[in-house]
């Protein structure tokens, strides 16, 4: 339930995790303290630390209550800040008195507990020993467990609120609403019960309804909300109790329509003059309220039948201008009635209402409607066929279209009215009814079969054109190699290890080879990218010729291989940037005479010349 | 949408589910055993808090099973004999009482003459230098100890200032400094938060006295004209003596007694 003037939202979900009881509470929270903070300390720990333990164990009880009853106090709607409607209602339901005292307990709680923490944690700080601080701890604990213990009565007795809060009716109290009241058992609840969804109860005593209820239904594609009130009866304000008081508020402060239900059949154990009397002294509430006087279970009693003194108090209403309808919630006779009125005199109101207000200019300044002006005096209606009407005609009024039928010549004479079904077994009627249909089957399969035979149906390979066939051709081919290349594979005896394929450096030679055996032209060299291998070799073998004993193992680094430090190196200028950088980081090591940037050994930890003479010893800050 | 009482509505209309009364007598005849399980597997501290609920609520039991019992029974009536009835063997020794009374007036007597009060705490653990002061270390190299910060609870006046910490030799902190104490009346039994006046007397030592250290056993001086005490000739106390009772360091206030 919203309780701002806003839209409707659904019930009060709050609190739902905050019903406990102050044993509970108490319990909860010490047991989430032990659980939550470190539980092993010392005898032997330095005394800060003791300290901060122990205050640690203060500061958060502390902070746990605190966020509880901060929690508590926030959800709790403050009636200075909801829509007065529902101030009202609270007022009458949980006195206004009782609950903000409550709510102010609560507070108080809130701030002693704060101050119990503020003033044992200064404390603490001159604790000397475990046992002082432990001690101290304890009678925080201990003192904030008294002061919620204390609060007992206010935390029960807003649990109760919030339980009772939680199940109220959401009105909103400024969309379209009517509100129904009159005298117990005159048939509210029953109105109610036909005109929307809402199951409110109905029983022969009264005061059946003891609260609200609150239906909705829609009416001229716009949502109403109905609000059944319990029963008032007839004495003053002071003297009303609880329920009857929330059907004042209601007709108080819900702009809506007002359904005054009189029950003209006197059932409800009260004269016609009495409810005629409580009209009068509630009808200052119906002041700027559109307003409608039912005349309920007339069924049992018509007010034609009622005595000259009382049709004459009807017939005042009428003459006042207010609207006197005549229902039976047994029969619904009238109740579509006093819905449509009701709602339309509402809606008039309401537009009339923000017509006067100062928002409408707005809207207005903005609104405008163009109507085409007309161009000379010549009449122009709209043209309608004669086709079109006559067959309008045909279709509103009831012709039997087969007049005919009585001459038909059946085996069966009785069937001749039955209705013609459309499918029957599984066929289609309709194809039956040509006369020679079977000769025309017979035709279509003969045609069939001459096509059959012609091949049509075939698949047809001469559609492809020379494209797809070459591609189906270089495909059996690859198929048919790649199975050679298997079989090839599977003969190869490799014992050992396999290198990957990888590894081997393919050379031109084969290369060149298995492309030219696929068809692939390898003439064309300027574009290619062999490795730059075939000079180095001419040149080293060269060499080699002269000393012949000395043949290379093998070569594992390629000789055009780049050495590291100019690896990924571009040009000159960026070469000689980079020794810089090296120089660099090897200065400060090397001055130092360190074996690495690793090496941290101090040779001199006691220099003589900052520990001898006038300055050696004694609280000199300065070396 | 669920309005005001929707569950009591639908229990009338469609009544209670076909087997909702046999499981709830299940139910209610299975809780036994599911506390005793509970009981016997629990551990912990939970467990000893739990434990402790439970055999106050067991002798609670206990005790009114026993009551119950006793209302069947006949007994003889314990209070029809007034007190201090005396069977008839021992009646003529009547006489000692009154001369008794004699010894304990003149022994009171003699008290009051040699100045000793009589209060509730009359032996107190007597409170050690170290214990109460604090040795302070000062100097350049922290050498220096002549200063003495007090660890307990205190009380100073009024108007204290503080001397010039160069010279100040003991030390008072502002967080141990307390106006306040709970005294309780021990006949009304009524305990109220009262302004310290002053200290009374230390019983570990008068430097205690003059410092106005507070520990268990002092004797201080509160401000009662709160309580509306009027003496025989009309005019109104309002500093009356009590003494501490609890350790004040240790619970962060002053619990004491009303000597009256």
């Amino acid at each position: 339930m919203d309780l701002q003037s806003g839209t409707v939202v659904a019930s009060f979900y709050f609190l739902s995790s905050y019903s406990v009881t102050p044993c509970d509470f108490i319990d909860l929270t010490l047991s989430k303290t032990q659980r939550k903070t470190p539980t092993v300390i010392h005898k032997h720990y330095q005394i800060h630390r003791i300290r901060h333990f122990y205050m640690r164990k203060v500061k958060y009880t502390q902070q746990n209550y605190h966020d509880r009853l901060t929690q508590i106090l926030a959800d709790f709607p403050k009636l200075d800040d909801i829509h007065p409607f529902y101030a009202d209602l609270m007022n009458v339901l949980y006195d206004k008195d009782h609950y903000k005292l409550a709510l102010g307990q609560i507070n108080i709680a809130k701030n002693l507990i704060d101050n119990v923490a503020k003033d044992y944690v200064r404390l603490m700080k001159y604790g000397d020993s475990l046992y002082r601080c432990k001690q101290l701890k304890r009678a925080a604990l201990g003192r904030m467990c008294t002061i919620i213990k204390r609060q007992k009565q206010s935390l029960e007795y807003l649990e109760q609120v919030r339980q009772h809060l939680s199940r109220l009716p959401s009105i909103d109290p400024n969309t379209r609403t009517l509100i129904l009241c009159g005298y117990p058992n005159v048939g509210k609840s029953s109105f109610i019960n036909k005109v929307t969804r809402a199951d409110v109860e109905v029983q022969p005593y009264a005061f059946t309804t003891k609260s609200l209820f609150v239906g909705h239904m829609d009416y001229k594609y716009l949502r109403w909300q109905v609000v059944d009130t319990p029963g008032i009866l007839d004495h003053p304000l002071e003297e009303r109790n609880t329920i009857e008081m929330q059907a004042i508020t209601a007709l108080a402060h819900l702009r809506a329509a007002v359904l005054y239900i009189m029950d003209v059949s006197e059932q409800c154990g009260h004269s016609l003059e009495e409810q005629m009397e409580l009209f009068k002294n509630i009808r200052p509430l119906f002041a700027n309220k559109p307003l409608i006087i039912v005349a309920n279970k007339c069924d049992v009693k018509r007010v034609e039948e009622l005595s000259e003194e009382n049709q004459k108090l009807f017939k005042d209403f009428e003459e006042e201008g207010i609207s006197v309808i005549e229902t039976s919630t047994l029969t619904e006779e009238g109740v579509m009635q006093v819905k449509t009125e009701a709602c339309d005199k509402l809606l008039s109101y309401r537009v009339e209402t923000k017509m006067k207000g100062k928002k409408v200019n707005d809207v207005l300044n903005r609104l405008h409607l163009a109507v085409p002006s007309k161009r000379d005096n010549k009449e122009r209606p709209p043209f309608i066929p004669e086709g079109a009407l006559l067959r309008r005609k045909a279709m509103e009024v009831d012709i039997p279209k087969r007049k005919l039928v009585k001459y038909w010549d059946l085996m069966n004479k009785n069937e001749k009215y039955d209705k013609i079904p459309e499918i029957w077994e599984g066929h289609n009627i309709s194809d039956y009814i040509d006369p020679d249909i079977m000769k025309k089957l017979e035709e279509l399969e003969k045609e069939e079969d001459l096509r059959e035979k012609a091949g049509e149906y075939e698949s047809d390979t001469e559609s492809e054109d020379e494209e797809m066939q070459e591609i189906r051709e270089l495909a059996r081919k690859i198929r048919q190699k790649k199975k050679l290349k298997i079989l090839e594979s599977k003969e190869k005896d490799v014992h050992g290890p396999r290198m990957p394929r990888t590894v081997k450096k393919v050379e031109k030679k084969t290369l060149e080879k298995e492309m030219s055996s696929l068809g692939i032209d390898m003439e064309d060299k300027s574009n290619s990218h062999y490795a730059d291998q075939a000079r180095r070799s001419r040149s080293v073998t060269r060499k080699r010729k002269r000393e012949a004993s000395e043949a290379p193992a093998s070569r594992t680094r390629s000789s055009s291989r780049p050495p590291r430090d100019v690896s990924g190196v571009r040009d000159a200028k960026m070469l000689k940037k980079v020794k810089q950088m090296m120089k660099n980081s090897q200065r400060d090591m090397n001055r130092m005479g360190k074996k690495g940037e690793a090496d941290r050994h101090v040779f001199d930890l006691k220099p003589k010349h900052l520990l001898a003479g006038k300055r050696k010893s004694g609280t000199t800050d300065r070396r | 949408m669920p309005q005001n009482d929707y569950i009591e509505l639908h229990r009338k209309r469609h009544g209670y589910r076909l087997d909702y009364h046999e499981r709830k007598r299940k139910k209610e005849s299975r809780e036994a055993h599911e506390r005793s399980h509970k009981a016997r597997k629990m551990i912990g501290l939970k467990a000893k808090l739990y434990h402790k609920q439970r055999h106050a609520e067991k002798i609670q039991m206990k005790k009114t099973i026993k009551m119950h019992e006793q209302r069947n029974t006949k007994k003889k009536d314990d209070e029809k004999t007034p007190e201090g009835a005396v069977p008839a063997y021992l009646l003529d020794r009547e006489g000692q009482s009154r001369a008794k009374v004699l010894s304990n007036m003149i022994k009171q007597k003699r008290k009051e003459k040699a100045g000793k009060w009589e209060v509730p705490l009359p032996k107190v653990r007597a409170q050690g230098e170290t214990e109460v002061l604090k040795v302070i270390r000062t100097g350049k190299r922290q050498k220096k100890a002549w200063k003495r910060m007090v660890t307990k609870v205190c009380f100073v006046g009024d108007g204290f200032t503080r001397k010039p910490p160069k010279y100040e030799r003991f030390i008072r902190p502002m967080g141990l400094r307390f106006k306040k104490a709970h005294v309780t009346h021990p006949e009304l039994k009524a305990t109220f938060c009262l302004p310290i006046l002053g200290v009374k007397k230390n019983p570990s030592s008068p430097l205690y006295t003059s410092l106005g250290v507070i520990t268990k056993g002092t004797v201080i001086e509160v401000n009662v004209s709160e309580l509306g005490l009027v003496t025989q000739g009309g005019k109104v106390i309002w500093g009356k003596y009590a003494q501490v009772t609890n350790n004040p360091e240790n619970d962060g206030c002053i619990n004491a007694v009303l000597l009256v």
